[in-house]
């Protein structure tokens, strides 16, 4: 096994009185797609905002590509590239704009011609390059998030709730997107509430619930349980 | 990062419109109060020149009379003005620009425009410095109060930092971007006094150059604490409203709360009042006294009885006795007056500390020479020149006098003894110590909203607790 891009260990984050994690350790591997499942509250949104260094943790240690974003959160960002469930874009800007912009706050220095090759490879229609990101649908500005992942080369991808309203067709060009960035060697980490798409695509599952892994199960495990039915079962007895 | 943050927040503006619009507003406030401000200066300089000469004419072509009737007759001189006034006029219209010079007494100033005006028209002045200290970081709170707020609302600040942009960077970058605004207001102004510079006969470099970074650093100050609330508030509106709050008071409120201050504190009588003071305590019984014993004094010096048997004229030399009796007196209460003034400019300046408004304010009626302290040593400069004026024409009524048959007069050749006057103000290193509080002042705001603006810079580091 490849050293971790992105490994947590024994993360713990309290909130007054509420303890959001409670010793979370977890490792993405370089070119695996890793599914975060949980119910809300379960501590999906604490783990990341802890990988983005938007959190610092009461305890426990995290590495991105050996970076520790608590000690170096500048180095350990530009390891990292983040879509949201709703990609954040300026929508007067075109696509274009919006990769341009976001590619160059990050140091990443790259012509237009280069810019709109990216976009291409994420597959968003030439017609809607040069046009307002207002005019997008969600599909396209999450090709946009990727096509900034891309650009910046990351090494670790982190999703929040990626294919969230997506239409079945827009998640599975979704789906496909990530998993040639995984072949190209980015870690990625999905929190979703898509048990299919978590199925379909992910290397691993982590079902986590009140700060805490419940269990992990691997690609070959995945094809012969109901991960629905493991699903369920774990956040029961959590609850 | 300030290249890309430039080129998006231009290419993000010129969509919108908005904030063009407000724009082109305010520059054409600024160009219209630039000519306004320019043709009034010039109009000003041309009847200062005008005034002068005719006045230097009227002097000399006077005719024959005794140098006591010419010295009633007096001269009026005219306060000159500097290319920066046309940028501020400052009190100017409060405070009279003309003196007339005559016998006997210091006058104060005269033609004070602003008392020709109707009180409503104090409401539509329009001066360049009234555009930078009050309408530009109007503008700058408009267009700046969402470059972070915003960008939090529409979750484009989290991706951002999540993309590794550094919050120092993009703090500073949003910031270079909203004083790149000020910065192009600035650049006429700065062309203006270029061009003042050759076209003026006087240089003033220093004024120049001490105007235009005082007004760098205020609009620095409002662009640091747009972006500082921008970044700390969670939401746009939040942040506007807090900006315009401070804007009325930093601008509107406070410095007229410490005007009033300051009048409260040192309070100064009307100039009616001060002209009736003067001329009580001059012309007393004290006085007469002085005289006659002036006059007992002279006659023994001279070993005579009578001031007919000195060997001058008599009323020439107690003329200038009284003069210098007077002088004395106006010497003692302008001195304390001006005490009084400048104990009011001091606590008005110290206000300075509330609000960069009064510093900038002050340093610019300083630089374009239209301020208090500017009008006091024009005015100390003319009675030095009154006093020069009454000395020469009662010496010369003392030597001349007594040879006369029957009334003496004289003609343009005494006329022609008393230089024209002439005066251009001290350099501008001559006043610094008097604006210690106001550049102090300045400092002290600089140097709070960069702490600001580094504690803003922290909390976008950790931008998910907030």
């Amino acid at each position: 096994m490849t050293t971790p891009i992105i490994q947590i260990n024994n993360l713990q984050k309290r909130f007054g009185e509420y303890q959001a994690l409670q010793g979370l350790s977890l490792a993405v591997h370089q070119g695996e797609i890793l599914a975060l499942l949980g119910p809300n509250g379960a501590g999906k949104t604490t783990t990341i905002n802890c990988l983005l260094g938007f959190l610092q943790p009461d305890a426990g240690e995290i590495t991105i590509a050996g970076v520790n974003p608590q000690l170096d959160v500048v180095t350990a960002r530009q390891h990292l590239a983040y879509i949201p469930e709703q990609v954040a874009l300026y929508p007067r800007l075109t696509g274009l704009e919006n990769l341009a912009y976001f590619s160059k706050v990050a140091s990443i220095d790259k012509t237009d011609d280069e810019f709109r090759t990216l976009l291409a490879e994420v597959k968003l229609p030439s017609h809607a390059v040069d046009k307002p990101v207002a005019t997008y649908s969600k599909g396209m500005r999450q090709k946009v998030g990727i096509a900034i992942a891309l650009a910046k080369q990351a090494k670790a991808l982190i999703l929040d709730e990626p294919t969230s309203g997506l239409d079945p067709s827009a998640s599975h060009e979704f789906s496909q997107l990530i998993q040639s960035l995984a072949k190209q060697g980015v870690a990625i980490l999905m929190a979703t509430h898509d048990l299919y798409r978590a199925q379909e695509d992910a290397h691993r599952v982590a079902i986590i619930n009140q700060g805490q892994l419940v269990d992990t199960l691997l690609f070959e495990q995945l094809k012969e349980v109901q991960l629905e039915s493991v699903y369920l079962k774990h956040i029961k007895v959590g609850a | 990062m300030l290249q890309s943050t430039f080129k998006k927040e231009w290419l993000d503006t010129k969509r919108q419109g908005q904030a063009l619009w407000l724009s082109g507003i305010a520059v054409l406030l600024l160009l219209l109060a630039c000519v306004t401000g320019f043709k009034s200066h010039q109009s000003y300089q041309q009847a200062v020149n005008e005034v002068s000469q005719s006045e230097q004419l009227r002097w000399l072509n006077q005719g024959e009379k005794g140098p006591h009737s010419a010295a009633h007759y007096g001269i009026y001189v005219v306060k000159p003005t500097t290319p920066l006034a046309a940028l501020d006029d400052g009190l100017q219209a409060y405070q009279g620009n003309v003196l007339r010079l005559e016998a006997h007494i210091r006058n104060d100033s005269l033609f004070r425009s602003a008392q020709d005006n109707v009180p409503l028209s104090r409401f539509g002045s329009l001066s360049p410095a009234f555009v930078l200290q009050v309408l530009l970081p109007l503008l700058i709170i408009l267009i700046g109060y969402p470059l972070l707020a915003r960008e939090r609302e529409q979750g484009t600040l989290k991706q951002l930092l999540a993309a590794g942009a550094s919050p120092a960077k993009l703090f500073f970058a949003k910031c270079a971007v909203l004083f790149t605004l000020p910065c192009l207001f600035l650049l006429p102004v700065a062309l203006f006094l270029l061009y003042s510079q050759t076209a003026s006969e006087a240089p003033y470099t220093l004024r120049s150059a001490l105007f235009l970074l005082s007004y760098l650093i205020y609009l620095l100050l409002w662009a640091l604490i747009t972006t500082t609330l921008s970044s700390l508030f969670p939401t746009a509106r939040r942040a506007l409203i807090t900006l315009l709050t401070i804007w009325a008071f930093a601008t509107l409120l406070l410095p007229k709360l410490a005007m009033n201050l300051a009048t409260t504190l040192h309070p100064q009588g009307s100039g009616q009042a001060f002209q009736a003071k003067l001329e009580s305590e001059v012309y007393t019984d004290a006085r007469l006294d002085a005289i006659e014993k002036f006059k007992q004094q002279t006659l023994a010096q001279y070993g005579v009885s009578q001031v007919a048997d000195l060997p001058f004229d008599y009323a020439g030399a107690q003329l200038q006795f009284g003069e210098q009796y007077a002088d004395k007196i106006f010497d003692r209460l302008f001195k304390a007056r001006l005490e009084q003034l400048e104990a009011q400019s001091q606590s008005y300046q110290l206000a300075g500390l509330l609000t960069p408004f009064i510093a900038v304010q002050t340093l610019s009626m300083a630089t374009a020479a239209t301020d208090f302290s500017h009008q006091q040593s024009f005015e100390n400069a003319a009675e030095q020149h009154r006093r020069l004026m009454q000395e020469v024409l009662n010496f010369n009524q003392r030597d001349h006098g007594h040879k006369a048959q029957g009334h003496y007069t004289a003609g343009k050749e005494l006329w022609q003894q008393i230089p024209e006057f002439s005066y251009q103000y001290p350099r501008f290193t001559h006043y610094l110590p008097h604006y210690a509080i106001s550049l102090i002042s300045l400092a002290f705001w600089l140097i709070v909203l960069v702490l600001l603006s580094l504690f803003a810079i922290k909390k976008l580091r950790l931008e998910e607790q907030r």
